[in-house]
């Protein structure tokens, strides 16, 4: 793969998680309003848009990775 | 011995280190947040004060936008893109601006007031340290835009991105908690 291929599957991939924490948003927003806010459904939401930051956007895994960063 | 002269060899050790340290801050970051947000189901239970739903939901999406572009300055510093780096950073700081002013600006100046008592003092306890710490952020990302039209960060070398970035998503990562607690959680009640 070249540079030029991994950095556009890098933009893809920051699109995707964008996609889907825009749905989770948007998915809380209409329980809330439909179900008068309850607290463990909002809350597993919470958790489910945390994962993908954590993972994808914060790259917590590479703490623990042997591959080298920047 | 500094960043520039050091081996790229000890870059890479240094670079898990400061990795590592950037974790424990924001481990020891979550114990205050922590605190905050359990403050607010302590004193305002199964009720929330009567804010903007709308406005609040507009904040989120504007600060979950931000860290997407925040994500493209990162990978494009990670391939030695510098126009799309330092573009994508301009357009975080101000979709950090505006969450703040939707913040600061429209919800601080709505029906809940800092002296109504328990709502007043975890609303406005919660959003205040929170828009401190993006304002936190917007600074550094004023250093790192500047820093990187000097030329200070490469392909191989941009710790300082990577960390501002981190920053960033962390801030972001906290708001994730607190929008559904301050504007979803409970039924309303007029404090």
């Amino acid at each position: 793969m070249t540079q030029q291929e991994k950095k556009a599957a890098a933009f893809r991939q920051g699109i995707i998680v964008l996609i889907v924490l825009a749905a989770l948003t948007a998915g809380e927003f209409f329980v809330a309003r439909s179900l008068n806010g309850p607290v463990a459904i909002l809350f597993i939401f919470a958790i489910f848009k945390a994962a993908p930051i954590m993972q994808y956007f914060m790259h917590i895994s590479s703490l623990w990775s042997e591959e080298e960063g920047h | 011995m500094s960043a520039i002269t050091t081996s790229l060899a000890e870059y890479r050790h240094q670079l898990k280190s400061n990795r590592w340290g950037l974790w424990l801050f924001f481990l020891s970051e979550a114990f205050m947040f922590g605190g905050l947000l359990t403050s607010r189901f302590y004193l305002w239970g199964d009720t929330r004060p009567p804010l903007d739903q709308n406005l609040g939901f507009i904040v989120t999406v504007v600060l979950l936008l931000s860290s997407f572009f925040m994500n493209r300055a990162e990978t494009a510093i990670a391939h030695d893109d510098r126009k799309n780096f330092q573009l994508n950073l301009i357009i975080t700081a101000v979709l950090g601006i505006a969450f703040l002013v939707g913040v600061v600006g429209f919800e601080w100046q709505g029906e809940v007031r800092p002296t109504d008592g328990a709502y007043g003092a975890v609303l406005y306890g919660m959003t205040g340290m929170h828009a401190l710490h993006v304002l936190s952020g917007l600074i550094f990302i004023m250093i790192v835009f500047f820093n990187g039209r000097k030329g200070h960060y490469s392909a191989e070398r941009h710790w300082g991105v990577e960390a501002c970035a981190v920053w960033w998503h962390y801030v972001d990562l906290v708001w994730v908690f607190f929008y559904p607690a301050l504007y979803l959680m409970g039924t309303v009640i007029h404090p």
